[in-house]
């Protein structure tokens, strides 16, 4: 996945419920601009600075999240090769199971397969 | 390795050998229904269920390497940590004990005895009862012990 794709996957994640206009006043950038770009349009540059800006503010709002960057950055540099697998096994599953639950609203590009 | 979560076992054993409607898996689940959705989907895409003129069954022909990441070792020590887990957070009708007990030699003989039939009366019981109770209503059962000194040992190597 290009690395546009990702960013707007990963803001689509952290606010599922916004409509395009409250992504707009987000971001900054034009309604019928940020369709294109949920439809899989190639970002410019400050675009993609808007998005990455509007996700590092929305996940600064949890407390526990520089937490748990400094805590992962220690254990990256202390724990083995085997630990950091199972935790990151762990943290797998925790989001496998959040993305179930969750009314999650996959970006346009993504094709969804279903029976 | 991913494995496989616990929600997504529990529709897999849901369907076991049978062809399953969404509204059958739905009901023997109690999972709500978009995530129901959700996890069939998910387990679709990972070729491990397939369907059939509107029913599911579990696919015939998983790989190895399939099988290996869903019921390997890892995957199901994964699983139960997490079904144990969420009896630990359960804040309502919680039934948990973790002790550390001084036991002589018979009395570890005699509480491994014990463990033993109640291993025997919970099979039993599992076949009484099977038919009839759906996978929701199951509860989850869990015991073990270990020795303390070698298990502070393990937890100071990373396990």
């Amino acid at each position: 996945m290009r690395l546009e794709n990702k960013i707007i996957e990963r803001y689509r994640q952290l606010f599922p419920k916004e409509t395009l206009k409250e992504s707009s006043a987000r971001t900054g950038i034009q309604i019928t601009r940020v369709y294109r770009l949920f439809l899989g349009k190639p970002m410019k540059v400050h675009e993609l600075e808007a998005f990455e800006k509007a996700i590092n503010e929305g996940m600064s709002t949890n407390p526990n999240h520089s937490r748990l960057t400094y805590v992962l950055e220690e254990a990256s540099a202390l724990l083995t090769n085997e630990e950091l697998g199972k935790l990151a096994d762990y943290f797998e599953r925790r989001v496998e199971n959040k993305k179930f639950v969750r009314s999650y609203i996959r970006p346009l590009f993504q094709e969804t397969n279903i029976a | 390795m991913r494995g496989l979560s616990s929600l997504e076992r529990v529709v897999l054993e849901c369907i076991g050998n049978q062809h399953l409607s969404y509204e059958e898996i739905l009901f023997q689940s109690g999972l709500q229904e978009n995530v129901c959705f959700n996890i069939i989907q998910a387990l679709i895409i990972r070729g491990v269920l397939k369907s059939v003129k509107g029913q599911y069954l579990i696919n015939e022909n998983i790989s190895p390497l399939m099988m290996e990441e869903m019921n390997g070792l890892e995957a199901r020590k994964a699983e139960s940590l997490e079904l144990m887990e969420a009896v630990l957070e359960k804040d309502y009708d919680k039934i948990f004990r973790f002790q550390k007990v001084a036991m002589d030699e018979r009395d570890t003989k005699i509480f491994k005895a014990m463990l033993s039939n109640l291993e025997s009366f919970l099979k039993d019981a599992h076949q009484k009862a099977e038919k009839n109770i759906p996978l929701k209503n199951r509860h989850i059962v869990f015991w073990g012990m270990g020795e303390l000194l070698p298990m502070m040992n393990q937890i100071m190597k990373g396990n």
